[in-house]
């Protein structure tokens, strides 16, 4: 199987890390896989600000970058359902385009979910021992049923102890440009998820969209909290050159 | 009631620091969240009734008006008398009217949010009559002047404290903190004035075309009351709350006490349909029914329309973790919480609303719960378009969101300016690999640390051959 | 233009040249009932528990004969005033011989029992259906404290949907009021902690019976 990865403007510019985890899980999982080059953002803050035109015109740049693979992966929840879902009816005037939105938004996946459902990966690359907990982010969550697929992939490693933190799926405050337009809210928030993981003693905190782990990590630090590790799913499954210690 | 949206940021802001507000905050969540949650784990069949609901409550919108006339022509040949409102001014004027044609003086009030959307009971006060509010969380809010919190539980911001004050200074009696005697109290003091009432006011949870009915889902028994022994009821309520049959109102019954606070069904469901019979003993000889339009029918045809189905159960809110943090009073109206979100702008205009569609993740809890299937988050953001088409946002926050855009189109100078944000936010923030603080984005910064970039983009690394 | 036309024609024109309405009519006249749960096998028994977790007291009586003794002892229990208002239907019953004094007339502020039968019970929820009428004063099972109420077990619905019928079948107009009671008054507006004992009823007995007026070709107790 032939595929693209969607690297996501976030994973590029904070934590590559995360990028190769996610290539070196897709090669174990059989797949050939390209990175488009002039990739940059899938245009969800703009689409959720409700600049409209502005999504639109990058979403066309992303159908055009990435139609004709076999599949596209995002390390990343919410810009695998910024193209699943919502990339379609931003050309609900255009015919054409939404014909190639409706292509290649079909075959977009989250990560976690297609070394699930698509190219299931049997074998996880990475080692990790002890205890984790795990945080749903909510596009993943809710708008593409992700939830089961990172708890399946991370039972197949045996020394990963999952300890599930209470209300595991309320969102942890980030929302993109809400973390800082409604700062003091968005920081309750994440106070609140961190309060949940510090209640469940786990060694580290794990989530699939790098958005959430960037508000958590940041609000954890500033509570004095420096020895929660913060991980990337694709990080902790693919380990590797002493990623995850 | 006046709007107040615009100060939601400095009202959050007060609200978040405010630590009895946020103890009373967090019963909701063991009440009404759990609550909910065992409810609906009762009903096997939750989602083909949740499919249900949405669909009655679509069907009634694509014939709205067919429905609502014959709503009015069965309880018109019912002997009611029906009413219609395009304002909130108009239902003022036509309930002090109707007050006025049968010579009512003292009047008790059962809770209706459409009433607080009119600002009905300062109106008929302005008129010279007594208003009293029985249902004991609007009497609570009536004793302390303020406006109700949520749609539901109207006095979830006060603690028994509070109540008790408040009780001791109206009541003159000695004062007690016990919730038991507090609720004792209330009806000692409230039961003559509804046995001394001419008039009752109420809204309605549905209206029932089939039949002319009004629906009236009650606990405390309060509408029973008003609903009984006064010679006059009248009931006020918005054009959207008809329903098709007494069957759908079955339907929409198994999930609204369910959603709300996690009741199987409520107290009392009163159907309520005409005046008293010749012989019949009790009930009213008036039956006055005022329906509103404010705003509600322009929503009809528009990406908007969704927001009608809503019965006001109060899960959204509940469920929120915006509202969870910062309770009802901040989204500045009657309606708080996503549901608010959506109504307050679509009702009261954009311009005086500006933050609320923005106060929130969308993450989508809200739509997850909601017995009706609104899409609240897609409706949020149809209000944030709606607010860019008409240039109603902040320049800097427009000029921003272009700039990324532009540059995300272009992507040898985006790879340029990733490069340089990365290098330079890496060293900044030197060996701890985070930073306190970053000019522009103090939102963030004030209460949490940035983690530092890498230092390379994911981008420049490939292309130098890194594959693992 | 009225407010009333203009709302109309606003909602009208809203429609436009959209999908042409379902017929409204036809579907009230059809009223088909939305997905019902499954009940068990045994109403009764769904009934008591469903009554029972909201705080109602629930008792069996093989008779109507049986009703007065089962009321008295319900009272004196709770050392409540052995004195009652009642529904008209109810009245022959032979309360004295309990030790109770029952009138048949609208209750009034100071009545602290109010005796009732019921039109019918629903046992998915525990609920009592209640009808306006000459004979069936309201606040008989509203104002006082205790509400009594005599259900005939014949009259044990499933669902409320099997209720609507049953009142379509046996009365040509709806009442006034159809009034659903699921227990003692409650609230739980003070710190949404419940406390039972609002404005109405503090509490409720309900008495099935196996036998009753209903059964018997009488309707004159299931009003």
């Amino acid at each position: 199987m032939r595929l693209a990865l969607f690297v996501t403007c976030l994973v590029d510019l904070m934590r590559p890390s995360i990028g190769f985890a996610a290539l070196r899980l897709l090669e174990a999982a059989g797949c050939d896989v390209v990175v488009p080059s002039t990739q940059t953002c899938c245009g969800q803050p703009g689409y959720n600000a409700g600049d409209r035109a502005a999504a639109a015109a990058l979403a066309r740049k992303v159908i055009g970058e990435f139609d004709g693979c076999d599949a596209v992966v995002a390390p990343s929840g919410s810009c695998a359902a910024m193209i699943r879902v919502h990339y379609p009816a931003l050309f609900d005037d255009d015919p054409t385009m939404r014909a190639a939105a409706e292509r290649v938004a079909g075959r977009t996946y989250e990560l976690t979910d297609f070394l699930v459902n698509v190219a299931p990966l049997q074998t996880i690359p990475g080692r990790y021992d002890g205890t984790l907990t795990y945080h749903d982010s909510c596009a993943g969550l809710r708008e593409l049923g992700v939830q089961a697929q990172p708890r399946a992939l991370l039972a197949r490693m045996p020394g990963v102890v999952i300890t599930e933190m209470r209300e595991s799926t309320t969102c942890c405050g980030f929302g993109g440009t809400f973390s800082v337009k409604f700062g003091d809210l968005s920081a309750h928030m994440a106070d609140n998820k961190c309060a949940h993981i510090a209640q469940t003693g786990a060694a580290a905190i794990v989530a699939g969209d790098l958005g959430c782990l960037l508000n958590i990590e940041g609000r954890l630090r500033r509570r004095g909290d420096l020895h929660t590790r913060v991980w990337h799913i694709a990080e902790v499954l693919a380990g590797d050159d002493g990623v995850c210690r | 009631m006046q709007v107040t949206a615009l100060q939601f940021k400095r009202r959050a802001a007060e609200n978040l620091r405010d630590e009895n507000l946020q103890r009373a905050l967090a019963r909701l969540q063991t009440k009404f969240v759990n609550g909910r949650a065992a409810a609906i784990a009762e009903l096997p069949d939750y989602g083909s009734i949740r499919d249900a609901a949405a669909e009655i409550r679509d069907r009634v919108l694509r014939d709205l008006d067919g429905y609502l006339r014959r709503f009015e022509q069965q309880a018109t040949a019912r002997g009611a008398v029906v009413h219609w409102a395009e304002s909130a001014a108009d239902v003022n004027r036509i309930v002090a009217d109707i007050a006025a044609q049968h010579g009512v003086r003292r009047i008790v009030k059962a809770k209706s949010m459409v009433s607080e959307e009119c600002g009905l009971d300062d109106a008929l006060a302005a008129r010279g009559l007594d208003v009293i509010e029985t249902d004991l969380g609007e009497y609570i809010l009536q004793l302390a002047h303020e406006p109700p919190s949520h749609i539901v539980a109207p006095v979830v911001h006060k603690s028994k404290e509070d109540v008790a004050d408040l009780f001791a200074a109206a009541h003159h009696r000695p004062r007690t903190t016990e919730i038991r005697g507090l609720c004792r109290e209330a009806r000692e003091v409230l039961r003559p004035r509804f046995l001394a009432a001419d008039m009752g006011i109420t809204g309605a949870n549905f209206l029932v075309a089939e039949t002319g009915s009004v629906v009236l889902v009650t606990n405390e028994g309060n509408g029973r009351l008003c609903t009984t022994l006064p010679r006059v009821h009248v009931a006020v309520t918005g054009i959207e709350k008809v329903v098709a049959t007494l069957e759908d109102t079955t339907t929409l019954l198994r999930l609204l006490p369910r959603a709300a606070t996690g009741q199987s069904i409520t107290n009392y469901v009163s159907l309520l349909t005409g005046i008293k019979g010749e012989d019949e003993g009790d009930g009213p000889e008036h039956f006055h029914i005022v329906l509103l339009d404010n705003g509600r029918s322009r929503l009809l045809g528009t990406e908007l329309q969704p927001m009608l189905r809503c019965i006001r159960c109060g899960a959204c809110m509940n469920h929120c973790p915006v509202y969870q943090g910062i309770g009802g009073h901040a989204y500045g109206w009657v309606y708080p919480g996503p549901m608010g979100a959506v109504l307050t702008p679509a009702f009261v205009g954009l311009e005086d609303t500006l933050d609320l569609p923005h106060a929130s993740t969308l993450c989508g809890e809200c739509a997850e719960v909601c017995p009706v299937k609104i899409p609240l988050p897609d409706l949020l953001r149809h209000l944030r378009q709606q607010q860019v088409e008409r240039h109603l946002r902040p320049w800097s926050e427009r000029a921003a969101l272009r700039a990324w855009a532009w540059l995300a189109r272009h992507p040898a100078l985006y790879a340029t300016g990733a490069r340089v944000v990365a290098r330079a936010l890496h060293l900044f923030a030197g060996r701890k690999g985070r930073l306190r603080y970053l000019p522009g984005v103090s939102g963030w910064t004030h209460e949490r640390d940035l983690p530092a970039p890498a230092g390379r983009t994911f981008r420049d690394l490939y292309r130098a051959g890194r594959r693992r | 233009m009225s407010a009333r036309e203009t709302i109309l024609a606003r909602i009208a024109r809203a429609r436009g040249a959209g999908a042409a309405p379902e017929n409204a009519e036809e579907r009230i006249r059809r009223h088909p009932r939305g997905p019902t749960p499954r009940s068990g096998d045994d109403p009764l028994r769904r009934f008591r528990e469903q009554a029972v977790g909201l705080r109602s007291d629930v008792a069996g009586a093989a008779a109507l004969a049986e009703v007065p003794e089962g009321v008295a002892g319900y009272l004196r229990e709770r050392q409540l005033p052995m004195q009652a208002v009642s529904w008209p239907a109810l009245l022959a019953l032979d309360w004295r011989a309990a030790g109770l004094d029952a009138q048949a007339r609208a209750a009034c502020g100071d009545d602290a029992v109010g005796i009732t039968g019921a039109f019918a019970a629903i046992a998915e929820t525990g609920t009592l259906m209640l009808l306006s009428g000459p004979h069936t004063p309201a606040t008989v099972s509203l104002l006082p404290e205790t509400h009594i109420a005599v259900v005939e077990r014949a009259r044990i619905v499933a669902t409320m949907e099997e209720a609507w019928d049953r009142l379509r079948a046996e009365h040509a107009a709806l009442p006034r009021a159809v009034t659903f009671i699921s227990g003692p008054s409650r609230t739980a507006d003070i710190e949404q902690t419940i406390t039972l004992g609002a404005h109405g009823p503090y509490r409720v007995f309900i008495i099935v019976v196996d036998d009753g007026p209903t059964s018997a070709g009488r309707p004159s107790a299931a009003v």
